[in-house]
């Protein structure tokens, strides 16, 4: 019957049909056509350098967090950052999560991969950044992940990393420094990352210096809790092969395109917005010392355009409104020409450097180290380390000065004293070099109280200033149960608890 | 009846009618005869009427009528005598009143509402209902274009039982459907849609209304179906019903079946139009009592600061109370209230919708070609849509064995300078950001005499009038439909068939930006530009035996057989720059800066074998079997192979016990099935991949690794239902029910999970999670008023309560995070209801349930919680028409109850000091009289007694989401039409054969809990959902549509 025939035939079709399909093939039509599955080590550097910048020295955390509960700037308009209101789990979750996701993990596999190669030239940049980038994280928020961190992507894959101690990262962190500089210094320019490189152009001489300098800044933290720790790390940096910086050339900063799709990231902000002001706090400092810095790092009011004149942190929006005309904006420096609200500044700003570390911060780690007889300096030789940092500082900045910057420097008030005043007069000109990089500036007075004017606002909504930031709201999600067993080592998950190097303030001279 | 034309019928009429008024009798017409179903048995309660004069009878139990129109009443006109009963097609047949009695018999067929019904099931089969075991419903084009919406699939709205949509109020925005509830937790929760057997892309294009990005939604392309060519919708509700159709049905299937030609003979001719007009259903109600500024002071210089507060868009400024300010309109000009200047910004939008269809054919062959328009002029300004659509398709039977079908649908869709949606884009942002002053005519003129631009400020927000006129966006889709099909008839038995079709679009967006534009352009250049280029295209391509053979007089047995190859290509790329040099030329080579370029292709393939065995006893007992294996591209090898089957079965106890049957039980059917459906991965995530970057830093390449982690070992997710329904009718039909319960359960879900961003990565795919739906729905069918006279009225209630529970996630893992927006989140949640709003609520003192304060303030709880969740307890709706004549009214009530919603839009119109709600503690003056909050002084432990301005306590309600989750229950009165079928006598004279005129209205009316915006809205049709940010309100529409038929 040939309808039967047919059928069959065509079933037999149909299987062999199905069969041509090649199932086991199909798979390769997956295989991702947009995206690489390697990429090489010089073009992921660049551009993890480029995210620590905008993370940590950007317009977010440092410029809209840290800047405010530091008081070098405060809000006119929309002041509940300033007010602590807005710096909750949830608000600062992008910089944690960022982090740990973007750079981090990608200088970790650009580490990995110059290790398998024996390439220092390659590992030991990647490694000096990721600790740059750890400390901003750890003296954030204190116990993070670290030792059994990035590991997502590991044979065994690790989602929900336990939280190390930060003395243990600190530890870590010293260590994976000290590890790089030697490295780099044994075997020196074996092809590194050349122009990729945005910070030093490959120059692992150069990475050396900025190496030893972060280790000294990283002892200095501990300087309150772990005296011995700090004084060996000091000498051991300041000995390291390479040296400290020693000039603004050696500064850890890389200035940006400008080309309006990599600016600034700090005149980026100011094209669209105008709600800084400058704090009462570093106006008083600068205004109050007759500082050569101020025409640069403040404008005049709006209201009268020959004086310079600060306003309040922490208040509510009603009352900080007034200061909108009667308080200088920050610097025309930090301004990108045509804005919202006109033009301020130049549209070269949109290249300045952000900057990772300078020589002036060096400068008064020196200053403070020799002051307390730390890291194997002379004691007589603070004075000139804090004058070096003065002077580094001005010239960062554009002051170009020498009388302006002698006659500064000849002040009562500034001129350096020596003992706990000098330590304070260290403290509070290292703030004022620091300006834009909240996160340090931050830092330092926790661990110095200095500028000691640094006090809540009215309208703030805790009655101190945040010895931390609060825990991202992801981890509350996924890792509830290591960031719970950070909590019970650490403390509550407030602003109030203070970190491992924040916990003993009275061995900081300069808090009385 | 044969009429060798209706047109040459007509004209007969017109002639006698005109010519003959004197045959006119001086006595009535009596008009009798006998109604009887088609075995000739008759029908009581049938009506039988002259729609034209509103007379008629009811037939008695021997199926008998008769009735007398009035001599007063005969003019020797052309009438129509009608015959109805509920559960038969109607039937016409046309008459002339001389005088003389009319005898007229009728044999009615078997249709509609009733089990005999046929529905359009899985691969298109038609199959009538007794012998399904799942649940299906149909909506018929009439049923479907009761009103006109500018999306096909809102017109299902309140419609189908199980069936929850939101629309995006955007006028041209997308639609999401939810088909008993969701699935997965974050892959795809949209049903298949099939037109004509042709697999339809539902992509959403554009982005979330909520982000910082562009804000557009650019509507999802099922709407580009124009429902005057649907002749029905079938909604294959679960997996059960679509197993069938593979992977993609696991959400349901909508199955769109247009219409065809008729093989009467003769060509028909329907033309249909309607104009509405269009107005938002909903904006806030606003404060007048107070300008713009903060603090009680406000003085105008730049907009940008200059002045006092002049650089602030909020409301709490000096009292409207007519004082001279200076204004950004003048100096020293009054400060009075302009209740309406956010109402005047809008316009009355216009909708003109036209269609005209020709159909027809002979015995062996048939065709329909159908052209329809569609021109909307929006409520936005300078915002237009238009829409093009051309259907052709065409039957044939080329010999006696073999048949072959065609169709190729083409749709062209432009809209014009659409609205934007959320922050910084969102048109509606600076009206709840507003200064209450503002003369909105004013702002009419966006460009001074001297070519600045013109605003009421300079800091945050673009001139409304500017962004609609001056910077133009254009969209463009070219769409088109086509499948064909050919049919051989192997034996009496069996037949085989190849069926292939493809979908494909191609979209282009033209976004270009005017110079000065704030948010999207650097001002130190002359505007920006957005490109972006879409190619979609699916193809599927089946081959299927179906045998069909009766064993004995009771046994049929039904058996399919096929394969399926299924393969898809997604691409677009994007051009865009913030800064061009010289203006007006919106070209990358006219770019300042290096433009942002971007490309994404996407491709996956299906392979799948199926097939279907099942058996049907005497016409009450139906058994099926399905099974069906996929290999998919997106799986590993080894995995990719998978495997999943379904049993149902119906069983018609009426027809089983005919003694059950009687004048209380009309009919009862039982159904019941098991079924699971595999599903796979999206594609490219079985490798861990580096990210370039098309911008040079400077002129060095940059390269991330992906934030998402691979996973080689993913296996296909698996739903498995099972679902039981009853269809009863009682009381002749007159009392139907349809009613449906279900369990779901989706097991291995392809999840990516969050994980610790100190992993390294956001998320990984893994197979984990666990999510459950139950749910009970119904459809409720009832005629409670049927008179002699013709009167009717039909009541229909559809109810659905989908209980979704997410059973487990990934071990350890509690949540995830589906989107967030000023911090809300919204998540699912381990043991929760997928979707719920995750954030800040008040503290609380622990014994009272008090507030507690601070300075006067309450306190953000800094232990986030469960503040709701988005699932609504049920979704209903109830239509009810009523006919009397040629009239026929109805009104469909569409009802949401429960679930909650974040809305952000209170959020900041509190904030900001413009909503009404922002008057409690100013009604003397800005400062006064205050508020005193009710609470617990944290330090003091004693009542508060502080008092805070109103300005100083809603700034500090900030990101307090408790303060903004609202009950999303509402109730809208969806549909209304009153529509009127004009008499032979009058369409007569104008030589057309029908004409229906018809008043129709949507969205008229709304009540919600939800204050100043409209609780419907969607994010697209993606799984972010809940959080509101200035939405666009839904359209209310008012108008008249007309159907002719010559």
């Amino acid at each position: 019957m040939p309808n039967k025939f047919t059928a069959i035939a065509a079933g037999v079709l149909l299987a062999a049909g199905a069969l041509a399909c090649n199932n086991d093939t199909i798979t390769n039509l997956n295989q991702n056509p947009n995206n690489p599955t390697s990429a090489p080590p010089g073009p992921v550097f660049t551009q993890a350098v480029r995210l620590s910048a905008s993370r940590f020295i950007g317009n977010g955390f440092a410029l809209r967090q840290t800047e405010f509960v530091a008081q070098h700037w405060a809000e006119v308009q929309y002041p509940d950052e300033d007010r602590y209101a807005r710096l909750g789990p949830a608000d600062v979750q992008g910089t944690f999560n960022g982090a740990y996701v973007s750079e981090i993990e990608d200088l970790k596999n650009v580490a990995k991969g110059g290790l398998a190669a024996t390439n220092p030239a390659v590992y030991g940049p990647a490694s000096v950044l990721l600790a740059w980038d750890y400390e901003y994280l750890t003296d954030t928020w204190g116990d993070i992940p670290y030792s059994m961190a990035l590991a997502g992507d590991s044979a065994s894959p690790n989602f929900s990393p336990v939280y190390d101690a930060q003395k243990d990262i600190y530890t870590g962190l010293l260590a994976t420094l000290t590890k790089a500089t030697t490295d780099m210094a044994t075997l020196p320019n074996a092809g590194g990352f050349g122009s990729a490189d945005p910070m030093y152009g490959g120059s692992v001489a150069k990475w050396e210096k900025f190496s030893n300098s972060l280790r000294a800044r990283l002892a200095m933290r501990l300087v309150n809790v772990d005296k011995t720790t700090a004084d060996a790390q000091l000498k051991a940096a300041f000995a390291a092969p390479g040296g400290v910086f020693a000039s603004n050339a050696d500064n850890a900063q890389f200035a940006w395109p400008g080309d309006n799709v990599y600016n600034n990231p700090i005149t980026d902000n100011f094209i669209t917005r105008d709600d800084h002001r400058v704090s009462n706090t570093f106006s008083n400092i600068l205004v109050g010392n007759n500082d050569p810095r101020t025409p640069i790092l403040m404008q005049p009011t709006l209201a009268d355009a020959t004086k310079y004149a600060g306003m309040p942190n922490g208040l509510n929006a009603a009352p900080a409104g007034t200061y909108f005309l009667t308080s200088s904006r920050p610097g025309a420096i930090f301004f990108p020409g045509a804005t919202t609200a006109g033009t301020i500044g130049s549209s070269a700003n949109k290249k300045n450097p952000s900057y990772f570390m300078t020589y002036a911060e060096m400068s008064f780690i020196q200053a403070e180290a020799a002051e307390r007889g730390l890291g194997g300096l002379a004691a007589g030789s603070a004075a000139t380390y804090y004058q070096n940092g003065i002077k580094a500082s001005m010239a960062q900045w554009g002051v170009t000065d020498q009388t302006a910057i002698n006659n500064f420097l000849a002040q009562p008030a500034i001129a350096y004293k020596g003992g706990v005043e000098g330590l304070k007069q260290i403290a509070i000109q290292k703030w004022v070099a620091l300006v834009t990089d909240g996160a340090q500036s931050w830092a330092e007075w926790r661990r110095t109280c200095q500028p000691s004017a640094i006090a809540p606002g009215p309208g703030a909504v805790v009655a101190y200033v945040p010895r931390r930031f609060q825990y991202s709201t992801t981890e509350y999600s996924v890792n509830p149960d290591n960031l719970q067993a950070a909590i019970n080592r650490q403390g509550p998950d407030t602003f109030a608890t203070r970190m491992y190097w924040d916990k003993s303030p009275s061995a900081a001279p300069t808090c009385s | 009846m044969k009429v060798p034309g209706r047109l040459q019928r007509l004209a007969a009429g017109l002639l006698l009618s005109g010519l003959i008024p004197a045959l006119a009798a001086a006595q009535g017409t009596t008009l009798s005869g006998r109604v009887t179903g088609e075995s000739g048995a008759p029908l009581a309660s049938a009506s039988v009427r002259i729609p034209e004069l509103s007379l008629g009878a009811l037939t008695g139990a021997d199926g008998r009528y008769s009735f007398t129109v009035p001599a007063t009443s005969v003019r020797g006109q052309a009438v129509t005598i009608m015959a109805r009963r509920l559960g038969y097609e109607p039937h016409s047949v046309a008459a002339t009143l001389t005088g003389t009695g009319i005898v007229t018999d009728f044999r009615l067929t078997q249709a509609a509402t009733a089990l005999n019904e046929v529905v359009v099931t899985a691969l298109g089969i038609e199959r009538k209902k007794s012998q399904l075991g799942t649940a299906v419903q149909q909506v018929d084009n009439a049923e479907l274009n009761t009103t006109h919406d500018l999306n096909v699939v809102n017109q299902l709205e309140g419609k189908v039982s199980g069936v929850t949509i939101n629309a995006s109020g955007t006028q041209g925005g997308s639609s999401r459907i939810l088909i008993r509830g969701a699935n997965s937790i974050t892959g795809n929760n949209q049903p298949l849609f099939i037109v004509d057997g042709t697999a339809v892309s539902n992509n959403a294009i554009g982005s979330d209304a909520n982000g910082s990005g562009r804000g557009l939604d650019f509507g999802s392309v099922i709407n580009d179906i124009n429902p005057e060519d649907v002749a029905n919708i079938s909604v294959l509700k679960g997996p059960n019903a679509a197993a069938i159709y593979g992977s993609r049905a696991a959400n349901g299937v909508v199955l769109i079946t247009t219409r065809r030609g008729q093989r009467s003979g003769g060509i028909r001719t329907q033309a249909t139009s309607g104009v509405t007009w269009e107005q938002p259903s909903i904006l806030p109600t606003y404060q007048n009592q107070y300008g713009q500024g903060a603090g009680g002071q406000f003085k105008f210089v730049n907009g940008k600061g200059g002045g006092v507060q002049d650089g602030n868009d909020q409301s709490y400024g000096p009292k409207l109370d007519g004082r001279l300010i200076d204004q950004f309109t003048g100096p020293q000009q009054p400060w009075i209230a302009h209740p309406d200047n956010v109402s005047s910004f809008f316009n009355t939008g216009r909708t003109i919708v036209n269609n005209v269809s020709f159909s027809g054919g002979t015995d062996r062959a048939n065709a329909r070609a159908s052209i329809g328009s569609e021109a909307v002029g929006g409520i936005i300004p300078n915002n237009t849509f238009q829409k093009f659509t051309g259907l052709l398709s065409a039957d044939m039977n080329v010999s006696s064995r073999l048949s072959a079908t065609a169709n190729v649908q083409y749709v062209a869709n432009n809209g014009h300078n659409r609205a934007g949606v959320g922050y910084n884009t969102g048109i509606l942002e600076q009206f709840i950001w507003f200064g209450r002053q503002v003369d909105m005519n004013a702002l009419r003129n966006y460009y001074t005499d001297n070519g600045q631009l013109f605003n009421w400020n300079y800091n945050y927000h673009n001139n409304p009038f500017y962004l609609q006129y001056a910077n133009p966006e254009l969209d463009q889709r070219d769409h088109i439909i086509a499948g064909g099909s050919a049919t051989y008839k192997v034996a009496d038995w069996l037949n085989a068939s190849l069926r292939s079709g493809t979908d494909f679009y191609r979209y282009n967006i033209n976004q270009n930006y005017a110079p000065g534009n704030i948010n999207f352009t650097n001002l130190a250049f002359q505007g920006g530009f957005y490109y972006r280029n879409d190619y979609s295209s699916q193809n599927n391509t089946q081959l299927l035996f179906t045998a069909n053979k009766g064993v004995g007089s009771r046994l049929q047995l039904n058996a399919t057989a096929g394969g399926n190859h299924r393969y898809a290509a997604y691409r677009y790329n994007t051009t865009a720059s913030s800064s061009i040099l010289a203006a007006d030329i919106y070209n990358p080579s006219n770019s300042a800066v290096s433009p942002t370029i971007g490309l994404y292709d996407e491709r996956r393939a299906t392979n799948s074998v199926y097939g279907t065995g099942s058996f049907t006893w005497s016409d009450f007992w139906t058994v099926e079997v399905t099974g069906r294996n996929d290999w998919s591209s997106t799986l590993p090898k080894g995995n990719n192979s998978y495997f999943y089957p379904s049993i149902s079965s119906s069983l018609v106890v009426t027809d089983m016990l005919p003694s059950v049957k009687g004048n209380f039980l009309s009919y009862l059917k039982l159904r019941g099935s098991i079924a699971e459906v595999g599903n796979d991965a999206e594609p490219y995530q079985l490798q861990t991949v580096y990210v370039g970057n098309a911008n040079k830093f400077g002129s060095l390449p940059q390269y991330t690794l992906n934030d998402q982690v691979a996973n080689v070992n993913l296996k296909p997710e698996q739903t498995k239902s099972s679902e039981a329904g009853v269809e009863v009718g009682f009381f002749d039909n007159r009392i139907t029910l349809d009613a449906s319960v279900y369990n779901k359960t989706t097991t291995n879900e392809i999840v990516n999970v969050t994980v610790s961003p100190a992993s390294g990565f956001t998320s990984a795919a893994v197979n984990a999670g666990k999510m459950q739906n139950k749910g009970f729905e119904a459809l409720l069918n009832i005629v409670p008023i049927r008179t002699s006279g013709g009167f009717e009225w039909t009541s229909t209630i559809n109810y659905a309560a989908n209980k979704n529970t997410l059973v487990a996630l990934a071990p350890g893992l509690q949540t995830i995070v589906l989107g967030s927006t000023w911090t809300l989140n919204t998540e699912a949640r381990v043991g929760q209801p997928y979707g719920s709003l995750f954030g800040n609520g008040f503290l609380r003192d622990s014994a009272t349930g008090q507030l507690l304060t601070s300075g006067g303030f309450p306190i953000k709880d800094p232990n986030r919680r469960v503040l709701g969740n988005i699932n609504p307890t049920w979704v209903g709706g109830w239509n009810n028409t009523v006919s009397f004549g040629p009239f026929t009214a109805s009104a469909l009530i569409d009802v949401h109850k429960g679930g909650q919603i974040f809305s952000v839009s209170n959020m900041f119109g509190q904030y900001a000091g413009v909503f009404a709600e922002s008057l409690k503690g100013r009604e003397v003056d800005w400062n006064n009289p205050g508020l005193v909050i009710q609470g617990i002084d944290q330090q003091t432990g004693k009542p508060n007694t502080i008092n805070v301005t109103a300005e100083d306590y809603f700034q500090n309600l900030f990101e307090i989401h408790e303060a903004f989750i609202y009950d999303d229950s509402w109730v809208k009165l969806r549909e209304l039409r009153v529509g009127v079928e004009l008499p032979a006598s009058f369409t007569s004279r104008l030589r057309i054969s029908a004409l229906n005129i018809a008043l129709v209205g949507r969205n008229l009316w709304t009540h919600s809990n939800v204050p100043n915006i409209d609780p419907e809205f969607s994010y697209q049709t993606g799984n972010y959902q809940g959080a509101e940010f200035a939405a666009l309100p839904t359209t209310r529409s008012l108008g008249f549509n007309v159907r002719i038929t010559p």
